[in-house]
């Protein structure tokens, strides 16, 4: 039996599989490991909702099959990865995190977790997340059936949200990767507090058949990894026509980095108050560095800012409107109160109240908030902003501390989101001893670009490759 | 007629006025109560969505498209 140190459980998609095929272990050693892991550390982080150790280990003897015959599907063969327990599992329970679904189980699985089985990944876990994604606009870490998610850098903290188990159970190495989604800043949140890289796919490139419905028209699946290019690896896996997804763009994803533009042929805007004034203090010197490491790949960095819309209102406005009309049946029955955090209970209740008028409305200022990104893209190839503006708040404090809206590019998460980008947050730093990263944001179906430059941005940086002490 | 402004009668207005917009708005939401801060934070929304000019022709963004 080989053993397994922190080299394996904090290695990348690439060097597991090359250590897969060199025959350093098998896939249900791997596999194994990872499991028991799991399911020994995610309680330490309110990670862990739904151990599959058995059904793993059982997969995972199959792999080896395929393996000593040769099969070879691609790098994620053999690879365990957790998934956020929005995504169904047939025969499996799927909690959404929420007290109120504790005992649903579907009678079908999530397309990405179908065409990650295809491939040869194993599902170890399901993982942790704030109850229904925090659509009710939540005040507090503890809003989850699982208790608050905690920081595997420091567990005063928290690790984010909403997919916050897929982001601890990366940064503590108990997968190797991890499913999260994103309606308004669930993945880039986890990712920068836990010091992991994470990918918000463009609208529509990856199915969300079989994840709970939050706000139809802005929901994303996407990874949470150790490097870019992991994400890359995972990307190409999940992306994808599906016919079972209304929103589908009916676009793959390859990746191919070595036909992106080289970085110094890159416009790349920014605005110097979200690396200084913006931020909190702690974090400026992460930041700076963050922006002379884009400087130094000879990258051209343009001053912009965002045009004056009002992103978050219209962002809080669809996702509650939509988010109401799912979760109608919920509140109507009263079984809402059995929420965790009260203002998640009180939001989705007083949302019912939203007028047709100021939904449609919402709905038609992010049209123009499309357009004028759009335009932005004219004259600018990747938007560069703090993917959070500082570290985790400890888990005592409530989360909905004030984010800045000074001209610039604060608003960058809720616009991005509206106008349905892609978007790559990426480790830059520590302030306070809490991890801290920036997101590069590209027009639609540029994750080529951002990849491609993420990559070069931690060839420079190792900041991806530190992990917190976990025993 | 020409009226001198004098400091005391503009700082008067600018109080004046102050306390009307204060007078008109409904009372800031205890951060306590969250039905209060929830219905607080839709008017909020609500406002900053009304004040946006949109030209008729703005259609939403309904058969939406990356």
């Amino acid at each position: 039996m080989a053993e397994f140190t922190d080299d394996i459980f904090f290695a990348t998609i690439g060097e597991l599989n090359a250590k897969l095929r060199a025959k350093e272990f098998s896939a249900h050693e791997l596999v194994r490991a990872f499991a028991q892991r799991l399911e020994k550390l995610g309680p330490r982080y309110n990670a862990l909702a739904l151990p599959l150790t058995e059904t793993a280990i059982h997969l995972a003897r199959d792999v080896d099959k395929e393996l000593k015959r040769e099969r070879y599907r691609g790098p994620l063969q053999g690879i365990p990865f957790g998934a956020k327990d929005l995504l169904s599992c047939a025969g499996q329970i799927t909690t959404w995190g929420a007290r109120p679904y504790a005992a649903q189980v579907f009678d079908y699985t999530a397309t990405v977790l179908k065409k990650l089985e295809k491939t040869g990944s194993v599902l170890i876990g399901k993982l942790a997340m704030v109850e229904l994604a925090g659509g009710g606009g939540y005040h507090s870490a503890g809003a989850s059936m699982f208790g608050p998610g905690l920081n595997p850098w420091d567990r005063t903290r928290w690790s984010g949200g909403s997919s916050s188990g897929s982001g601890s159970a990366v940064a503590a190495g108990l997968v190797p990767f991890a499913l999260g989604s994103e309606t308004n800043g669930s993945i880039l949140t986890p990712a920068a507090f836990c010091g992991v890289t994470g990918l918000r796919p463009t609208y529509g490139l990856v199915s969300r058949h079989g994840a709970m419905p939050l706000s139809w028209t802005m929901d994303k699946i996407g990874p949470l990894c150790r490097s870019a290019e992991d994400c890359a690896l995972v990307l190409e896996v999940i992306s994808g026509s599906d016919a079972e997804d209304p929103g589908s763009a009916r676009k793959s994803f390859y990746y191919a980095r070595q036909y992106y533009r080289q970085p110094k042929d890159l416009r790349i805007g920014y605005a110097p108050a979200d690396f200084a004034e913006s931020t909190q203090p702690s974090a400026r010197p992460a930041f700076e560095r963050a922006l002379a490491v884009i400087r130094e790949t000879g990258a051209q960095l343009i001053e912009t800012k965002l045009p004056d819309l009002p992103y978050r209102e219209v962002t809080s406005t669809i996702i509650l409107s939509e988010g109401v009309s799912v979760f109608e049946p919920l509140i109507t029955s009263g079984k809402i109160d059995e929420l965790a955090d009260p203002h998640q209970i009180a939001g989705l209740k007083t949302a019912l109240d939203i007028p047709a008028r100021d939904y449609l409305k919402a709905m038609r200022i992010r049209t123009i908030v499309q357009q004028k990104v759009r335009s932005m893209f004219g004259e600018l190839d990747i938007l560069l902003a703090p993917s959070r503006f500082g570290p985790a708040s400890k888990i005592s404090e409530p989360i909905n501390r004030p984010t800045p809206t000074g001209p610039g590019l604060s608003a960058l998460t809720a616009a991005g989101n509206l106008a349905g980008l892609p978007a790559l947050s990426l480790p830059c730093g520590f302030a306070d001893g809490m991890p801290v990263a920036i997101q590069l944001v590209g027009p639609a179906f540029s994750e080529n670009m951002l990849l491609a430059m993420g990559k070069e941005f931690q060839t420079r940086t190792d900041w991806h490759r530190k992990h917190p002490k976990v025993s | 007629m020409n009226q001198k402004i004098t400091r005391r009668r503009l700082a008067a207005a600018a109080l004046g006025s102050a306390a009307a917009l204060r007078a008109a708005q409904p009372a800031a939401a205890s951060p306590e109560d969250p039905r209060a801060a929830a219905q607080e934070q839709l008017r909020k929304n609500s406002e900053a969505i009304g004040k946006t000019q949109l030209s008729m022709s703005t259609e939403p963004a309904f058969s939406f498209k990356a």
